[in-house]
């Protein structure tokens, strides 16, 4: 199938609450799912020509290795990868071969990173438990599986494939082709190019360079029919991954919008989705409802009924402590990050002569998280006292709290901080403008004043003056209106089918 | 100020941060000098300083202490922002979660940093100030010692902040939160340095802005015409 154009809609911008795209995707998919028995007869006929040596490395690419096979086969994997693209991005001139299967360019890549992801992990494992046999192996290779090789195979291959220039001349609704040169016109190289993209968005963030991540994806424009929608799992995958560095970046906003729309991508095409990829996709899915429920802790607010009901059937009582905050909710937040994160790597080989010195990366990157995470602690508390007035006295709240008048002064401040966030508008994935998130606002004013206290005492009046300062809290709450066009055309698409 | 991505950075950086450049272990060099100049012109470009994180985590052997110390210290002044723990986020594991027997100079040093960085985000700022004077060791004027004008940055910053949540304020809270030592240099910080006005019962009085109102407002849904194109499309098929 060589229809990649026609993936690309002309653009198409949407409010947060249209579920248009997701309708429009899902059609998409039908339509493709159903051709998909005729696309394997193509396939077979085309690489009938091909001589069966490399037609085998094709397909052997893409297949699974599992995590606990013996060293000695991730090794003989890698140098496995290492002939094949050498001899994809080394040839003399583009090779002339079409990939096996639609799904292979994205198949290859994605096992791939997943070897290079596991082999950290073993590696790393190792060194943590000690087998010598194993660590021996492991210091004289120590670049077998390095970082600096995967980046270059995958930027390689974009440069090859001029992947990037091709996707700036589609944004501007011109012929890909004119730029996309010798190698780039061939559905191997331009395939494997552009799934290289999301790999880099991947690999970025299981170094933990999550900006850097979501800038990679610059030249791929989300929400539209782009060319990995018609790949379940790289959807899938690219979603999870931008998700979650929007996570890591404090845009909980933005990150539940992503997570929402692949949840409820994946729960309309469940039905006719194919078995085998949809079991591999269940472990993500689960993931990403606890990443959900992580940001919508950080940043409450309204989510698609569908997602709101799987949430809380899911996650319904971790949900419950994460949104009371306080001490509590500590160890669910730590639970659902360590359940929900990608596995995180360390790109250089540990130390294998302390293995005590190698700290695992997830625990790094639980561990910087939960800084934040405590800094927010209490606000849920906070906000949930300023709900019920529009002026309040510090020192009388702060006694409703229990805590210090200084310390409510600094809570007070931090949750009002962390009601500015930048989210995503129509650009870049990491551009965006700031906003105000919450719903409720307030300002401090401190006064001075002389109140007078009218007593009365056997007839004679008394005025007691005292003077001293206070603080006011000035609380305004912005109300949302009725969402009534939204509830309508809903209901009313629901008559018509 | 945008310390993600400032108007200073010159173009050779630009070529580096954008391009494959950036994964050249010779580039280091340059964005060490770029982050020098930033410590002294008193700019932050978190964005090439990750790029130099990038480059020590994957080749260890040219960490630079004072470079990578630097790079949090200017990020500190980012507050409150996730630079900092973007930063963290691409040291190596062992550096946030040090052994209690096996501590490198780099991880205490972070530990140090985190410390001080989680009372500027936990808008604990007059413990921030008392933090920075009971420095027995003197570690963190040590630390901070390479970054001009640390202080009055942070001090800045914190004034930008009050402002947006105060209207008024009493000097005792801003002599604590700014960490000026008498009520007099705070009057005169608070006029020269912010242009905030001292009235007579001893409030200082922060002009209005959009953060600091409080405004009560509703949100409305927003109908755009696309959002019925699938129903008269529909009700037009029913009919056809």
């Amino acid at each position: 199938m060589s229809t990649f154009q026609t993936g690309m809609a002309p653009m198409r911008s949407m409010g947060d609450d249209s579920d248009v795209e997701e309708e429009a995707l899902v059609a998409d998919y039908k339509e493709q799912v159903q051709y998909e028995d005729l696309d394997d007869l193509d396939t077979s006929n085309s690489l009938a020509h091909q001589p069966d040596d490399l037609q085998a490395r094709l397909t052997q690419a893409a297949l699974p290795l599992e995590f606990s096979a013996p060293l000695e086969a991730k090794f003989q994997s890698y140098d496995a990868y290492c002939s094949l693209f050498h001899f994809i991005l080394n040839s003399e001139g583009p090779v002339d071969l079409e990939p096996p299967s639609y799904y292979w360019a994205w198949d290859v890549i994605d096992e791939f990173i997943y070897q290079f992801n596991s082999f950290s992990t073993y590696r790393a494992r190792i060194a943590r438990q000690g087998n010598s046999d194993d660590i021996q192996m492991l210091r004289e290779n120590p670049n077998t599986w390095g970082c600096y090789s995967v980046l270059n195979v995958l930027y390689s291959l974009i440069q090859r494939s001029q992947i990037t220039e091709q996707l700036a001349a589609m944004k501007r609704n011109e012929d890909p082709m004119a730029v996309a040169g010798q190698y780039g016109s061939k559905n191997l190289y331009r395939m494997l190019g552009y799934f290289s993209i999301i790999g880099l968005l991947r690999i970025h963030c299981l170094l933990g360079d999550f900006s850097l991540a979501l800038k990679t994806l610059d030249d791929i424009e989300l929400n539209k029919k782009a060319m990995f929608a018609r790949v379940m799992a790289a959807h899938f995958t690219t979603y999870y991954y931008v998700g979650f560095s929007y996570m890591m970046m404090r845009r909980y906003g933005d990150a539940i919008r992503m997570f929402s729309h692949i949840l409820v991508y994946v729960s309309r095409t469940k039905n006719f989705q194919k078995n085998a990829q949809y079991d591999s996709i269940t472990k993500k899915n689960e993931q990403m409802y606890a990443l959900i429920a992580i940001c919508v802790a950080f940043h409450p607010t309204r989510l698609d009924d569908t997602i709101h009901t799987a949430l809380r059937e899911k996650y319904g009582d971790q949900l419950l402590k994460l949104q009371k905050g306080g001490p509590d909710s500590l160890p669910i937040f730590e639970e659902l990050f360590r359940t929900a994160c990608p596995k995180f790597i360390s790109p250089v080989p540990p130390d294998f002569d302390h293995p005590e010195a190698n700290v695992d990366p997830i625990e790094h990157h639980l561990s910087v998280f939960m800084d934040e995470v405590k800094t927010n602690m209490w606000s849920p508390t906070v906000k949930s006292y300023l709900r019920l007035y529009t002026t309040m006295d510090l020192k009388k709240l702060a006694g409703f709290l229990d805590v210090k008048p200084e310390d409510l002064r600094s809570l007070l401040l931090v949750n009002k901080q962390r009601t500015k966030q930048l989210r995503w508008t129509d650009h870049a994935l990491l551009e965006g403008e700031l906003v105000n998130v919450n719903d409720l606002d307030y300002a401090l004013q401190g006064v001075s004043y002389c109140p007078s206290r009218t007593r009365v005492f056997l007839g004679e009046i008394v005025i007691v003056l005292t003077s001293k300062t206070q603080d006011l809290i000035h609380i305004s709450e912005a109300k949302v209106g009725r969402k009534l066009v939204d509830w309508y055309l809903r209901n009313l698409s629901r008559t018509y089918t | 100020m945008n310390g993600e991505d400032p108007q200073e950075r010159p173009d050779y950086i630009r070529a580096v941060i954008n391009g494959l450049e950036r994964y050249n272990p010779e580039a280091a060099g340059t964005l060490e000098a770029y982050l020098q100049l930033q410590c002294e012109e008193k700019f932050c470009d978190c964005n090439a300083n990750r790029a130099l994180l990038k480059l020590y985590q994957l080749n260890p052997d040219r960490i630079k202490v004072e470079a990578v110390t630097n790079i949090l210290v200017k990020a500190m002044t980012q507050f409150p922002s996730p630079q900092f723990d973007l930063a963290m986020h691409l040291l190596a594991p062992a550096t946030s979660l040090p052994n209690a027997n096996s501590a490198s100079e780099l991880a205490e040093a972070v530990a140090k940093l985190r410390a001080l960085n989680a009372q500027l985000e936990g808008a604990q700022y007059s413990l921030f100030w008392a933090t920075l004077a009971n420095d027995s060791d003197d570690i963190y004027a040590d630390l901070t010692t390479d970054i001009a004008g640390f202080e009055d940055l942070i001090r800045l910053r914190i004034a930008q902040l009050i402002s947006q949540a105060f209207r008024e304020v009493q000097v005792s809270v801003l002599e604590n939160w700014l960490g000026l030592d008498d009520e007099e240099e705070v009057k005169k910080f608070a006029v020269e340095a912010c242009g905030w006005k001292v009235g007579e019962d001893g409030l200082v009085q922060i002009p209005k802005n959009a953060e600091n109102e409080a405004k009560k407002s509703e949100i409305r849904e927003d109908v755009t015409i696309d959002m019925f194109s699938r129903v008269i499309k529909k009700a037009w098929e029913e009919t056809a």
